[in-house]
């Protein structure tokens, strides 16, 4: 308790430190005073009495120090010193304090703005109530996690009570829902719910109320909009409660809002909208509630009294019992920071991370280099300042919080930089999160800015106090050498930084080849010239394309400048894919087999395919003709493996089926279905045989497809104004968009590798800029004993060359592991590559060219001035 | 003040507090110079004081909530800093006069060899 009082009372003294200043004054000077009053009544003169006072008191400066450090705190004032002290010192080298502090600024404010896109995506927990207790099912099959299908999700609400309640949810593809009847029909992000979704996350209505459990009996046409879909139809208006919303032709009342901040269950996407699961088969152009459709995500809330362990050994046992069951097992994985939307985002931002604190290292080390000149160029101060009593704790401590004032600075400006980054990088990478700064992201800064301080100021401090008194007063300001260890670390952090550079310059070189490959890989059909065009998946617009399908090809195919249109269902590029099974007479489908159905027009081949074999298909693949396949080379491979397929039968199910058969008339190239996709099982069959809903209209053009994106959009409004079409870009921005992320990796590790290597030039300058200065007097004496200035500039070049090898054979060994390491994001680079070679290459005309600069000042040295100099 | 003569002792660690504390609670408030000189006369010349070694004393006893202070007029009319014992600091009193005694009659009984 007195110790607290203490602190309190010594904190107030701190803070009342003027007016406490001048009680002590003031009570001294009165003490004085009584105390010469009593002497002069003993009888001594005036000024005797005086002095006698003073005697008798005692050190008046001792009692007024020892009073002042008793009052405040006074490691509280010295640090304060310190910082003044270390203000001024910045104050008087400017180009130092700016360089060191914008440095600091960048590299700190990298690190926060990539940390909070990481938080983000990746550790924080979602914004519901309890989340630990959340989790997610899945039922993997050989180690695959498949999505429920709806009969088996009801089947395992009514036999499980391990979770306090289970909901499932899929976005898709009500992601691009059409909502009619207010303005133009405009696309939706809708999620598609069981009615105990909100109750098991845990959310409370922002307003109105949610679904419930009997929601999902009565197939009650509801929906609940999210906060900033309110906002922006309904300005927030009360009145939204019970309007109605024409969704896919589907009017549904506005129940309920969700709170702000809230996105659902999925990462990476934030609906606008959340309807009840009995609307499904209204919503879409197929009925998923019966049948065998795997489209639906599980979650569920944990019984408080049960470990995820103890749950899922009791759900298996209920999915085991399930006669229907798909095999595999039941698996419950938590789902605390919600189902991973955003895990192909993750790795980068990992990536990215460990960039950017490799970037801070450089910048560290180049900031350690300076003030390590620095404190050689201030030996003298530092032995004046030891010589005269200042103990060397207390000097450390005085650099220390100069380094300290520079990273707080440093910081200070790194936060704003963060805030604008890590928008940037969202943006760039068209991801949708929420970013917010919390508590978080200042943690995570003053972490960096201490670390980053400890890095860069601590070896520096130490080296510039181990100093010799005596040589530091010996020498002259001009001619203070530094320390020895001083020098071998200044070296020690040029093979840092060019170990790190080559690191991060490969990186980006291993990066920018994959984009490259990426694009410019052998799709199976070429790509330029290709406009695409996206219609959204909705059970009208199905209906009426397929009855306008061939009227509407015909008009476009009559525009200018059209070569070929072709429409189809669930194509390559398509939003959406359907997959099923395919067996010839004795080859049952096999479990790796994944086929992917493709419902195509005549002219299909032409644009999005190549036929390597029979024929594609045509017209007179009609719906009473018989029915026909093409399949893909590996469909071909899998399915009769080196023999002809072509006049042979296929059918769907795993099982061949005489009634369903297919007869294979061609042959097509693999295609890539996204730039990664793997080429595979792909199942052409005509739209006129089997009705499917059409998702994409392609169109191969003569000149420059985007000039008919416009002419495109009229003949499809023309065809029926009810129409409303997702997007219609050049299928090469399509490609491209499949690319951000890549194209994001590529742009920012070239930026940083770029970076790094003009850290690494400004570092490698420095030291052997200054290491010349050091021996100017050497030199000139070299030159003046007949060295040629070729061995002059040799002499400096060999000191570069050999921290330039070091450099290189450790970070070659480095970025051969994280080469390795990276494999998940690259594509098409084998596991030896030239890419670490031309890197190398770069990295070591870059340093050789930093220190070229000033061995050619050293080799120009006139030997009398430099021997002149003292 | 006092004769340069005669033996005189620095003040034993942490007595000063006592002093100070058994001065204000006797004589009641007063000010630094009046209380380094009671305690002079106290000790008839027998202690080394600087007086000035009140001040942080003070300091220490007032941060410690055992004395208080306010300004207020001198005898000769001058501004002072005046202390007055808090009820802590006569509690505190108690147990340090104790403390002492006790002390001192222990090392008396050691030098008498009275055990």
């Amino acid at each position: 308790m007195i110790s607290v009082r203490v602190a309190l009372a010594r904190l107030r003294g701190l803070l009342s430190r003027p007016s406490g200043d001048s009680r002590i004054e003031q009570e001294i000077s009165a003490h004085l005073e009584m105390l010469a009053a009593e002497y002069r009544r003993r009888g001594l003169e005036t000024e005797e009495a005086m002095l006698a006072a003073r005697r008798s008191f005692g050190g008046a400066a001792q009692v007024r120090d020892q009073w002042r450090s008793q009052r405040g705190l006074p490691w509280v004032e010295t640090f304060a010193q310190d910082i003044v002290y270390a203000l001024r010192q910045l104050i008087h080298s400017p180009g130092f304090a700016l360089a060191s502090i914008l440095t600091l600024a960048l590299g700190i404010g990298a690190n926060t703005g990539i940390y909070q896109v990481l938080y983000a995506v990746v550790f924080r927990p979602l914004p519901v109530a309890d989340p630990q207790r959340l989790v997610e099912l899945l039922v993997t099959e050989k180690g695959k996690p498949q999505h429920f299908s709806y009969p088996l999700f009801r089947e395992i609400a009514s036999r499980q009570n391990s979770l306090t309640g289970l909901f499932a949810v899929s976005e898709f593809p009500l992601h691009d829902a059409t909502l009619r009847g207010r303005g133009l029909a405009k696309s939706v992000h809708g999620a598609i719910v069981t009615g105990d979704y909100f109750r098991v996350l845990g959310v409370t209505p922002r307003a109105g109320r949610f679904f419930r459990a009997e929601d999902d009996r009565t197939a009650a046409p509801l929906a609940v909009i999210s906060d900033r879909f309110w906002e922006a139809e309904f300005a927030r208006s009360p009145e939204a409660l019970g309007q109605t919303l024409d969704i896919n032709h589907v009017p549904v009342t506005i129940a309920g809002v969700t709170p702000p901040g809230f996105f659902g269950e999925t990462l990476g996407l934030t609906p606008d909208i959340w309807v009840p699961m009995r609307l499904q088969p209204r919503l879409m152009p197929e009925d998923f509630l019966n049948g065998a459709y795997t489209w639906l995500a599980v979650l569920g809330r944990l019984r408080p009294d049960l470990s995820i362990h103890q749950a899922q050994a009791a759900l298996d046992a209920a999915y085991q019992r399930d006669p229907d069951h798909l095999g595999g097992h039941l698996e419950l994985h938590s789902a605390t920071r919600g189902v991973d939307g955003l895990r192909q985002f993750a790795d980068p931002l990992y990536v990215l991370m460990a960039t950017v604190g490799l970037i801070l290292l450089i910048a560290a080390c180049n900031l350690a280099n300076l003030l390590l000149s620095r404190a050689a160029a201030r030996t003298h101060e530092i032995g004046v300042r030891l010589a005269i009593g200042a103990g060397r704790a207390r000097l450390i401590r005085q650099l220390l919080t100069e380094s300290f004032v520079l990273s707080a600075i440093g910081a200070a400006l790194a936060l704003p930089l963060a805030q604008w980054g890590s928008r940037t990088l969202v943006s760039l990478a068209a991801q949708r999160v929420s970013l917010e700064t919390g508590s978080h992201a200042l943690a995570f800064t003053a972490t960096v800015a201490i670390l980053v301080t400890s890095l860069f100021g601590i070896a520096p401090a130490l080296a510039a106090t181990r100093v010799d008194v005596h040589d530091a007063l010996q020498s002259s300001h001009n001619r203070a050498s530094g320390s020895v260890r001083g020098r071998a670390l200044a070296r020690a952090l040029v093979v840092a930084q060019v170990s790190v550079s080559l690191l991060l310059v490969s990186a980006a070189g291993l990066l920018v080849r994959t984009l490259w490959n990426l694009r410019y890989q052998d799709f199976g059909f070429e790509p330029e010239r290709i406009l695409h065009v996206s219609l959204p998946f909705e059970v009208t617009a199905w209906r009426r394309l397929a009855a306008i399908a061939p009227s509407l090809s015909e008009s476009l195919a009559s525009l200018p400048g059209v070569r070929t249109v072709a429409v189809s269902s669930c194509g390559p590029f398509s939003t959406i894919q359907r997959t099923g099974w395919f067996a010839a007479p004795g080859r049952p489908a096999e479990e790796t087999d994944g086929a992917r159905m493709v419902y195509v027009s005549p002219g299909y081949f032409e644009i999005m395919g190549r036929i390597v074999a029979g024929r594609s298909i045509t017209a007179d693949d009609r719906k009473d003709a018989i029915p026909v396949a093409v399949l893909s080379q590996t469909a071909a491979r899998r399915l009769f493996g080196n023999e002809n397929p072509m006049g042979r039968f296929i059918s769907g199910g795993k099982q061949f089926d005489r009634r369903n058969q297919l007869l294979v008339v061609g042959v097509a190239h693999d295609v890539h279905y996204t730039p990664r996709d793997a080429m595979g099982f792909v199942v052409y069959m005509p739209l006129a045989q089997s009705p499917a809903p059409v998702t994409d209209i392609e169109l191969r053009a003569a000149g420059d497809p985007a000039r008919l994106a416009a002419a495109v959009r009229d003949a499809i409004r023309n065809a029926d104004p009810s129409l409303r079409v997702s997007e219609v870009r050049l299928l090469r921005a399509r490609i491209e968009s499949e690319l951000t992320q890549e194209k994001m990796m590529a742009w920012l590790s070239t930026a940083f590798g770029a970076l790094a290597l003009l850290l690494t030039f400004v570092g490698i300058y420095g030291v052997v800029g200054y290491a010349v200065e050091r021996r100017t007097r050497e030199i000139g004496i070299r030159v003046a004993l007949g060295a040629r200035r070729g061995q002059i500039a040799g002499l400096v070049l060999k000191d570069v060359s050999v921290l330039l090898a070091a450099g290189i054979l450790v970070g070659g060994a480095v970025s051969v592991a994280a080469g390795r390491a990276l494999h998940r994001l690259l594509f098409g680079i084998g596991s030896v590559d030239s890419t670490l070679a031309l890197a190398a290459v770069l990295i070591a005309t870059v340093s050789l060219a930093a220190g070229y600069l000033p061995a050619r000042r050293a080799a120009r040295l006139d030997p009398t001035e430099a021997l002149r100099q003292e | 003040m006092g004769n340069m003569n005669e033996a005189r002792s620095e003040v034993p660690y942490g007595t000063l507090d006592l002093m100070v504390l058994k001065t204000l609670d006797t004589l009641g408030p007063l000010h630094g110079y009046g209380i380094a000189r009671r305690i002079e006369q106290v000790s008839q010349g027998s202690l080394e004081l600087n007086q000035g070694t009140i001040y942080p004393a003070l300091l220490r006893l007032e941060q410690r909530g055992w004395i208080t202070s306010d300004w207020g007029t001198s005898e000769n009319n001058r501004r002072a800093r005046f202390y007055s014992i808090s009820p802590a600091g006569r509690k505190q009193l108690t147990a340090e006069a104790e403390n002492w005694s006790r002390t001192v009659a222990m090392v008396n009984r050691l030098l008498e060899g009275q055990w």
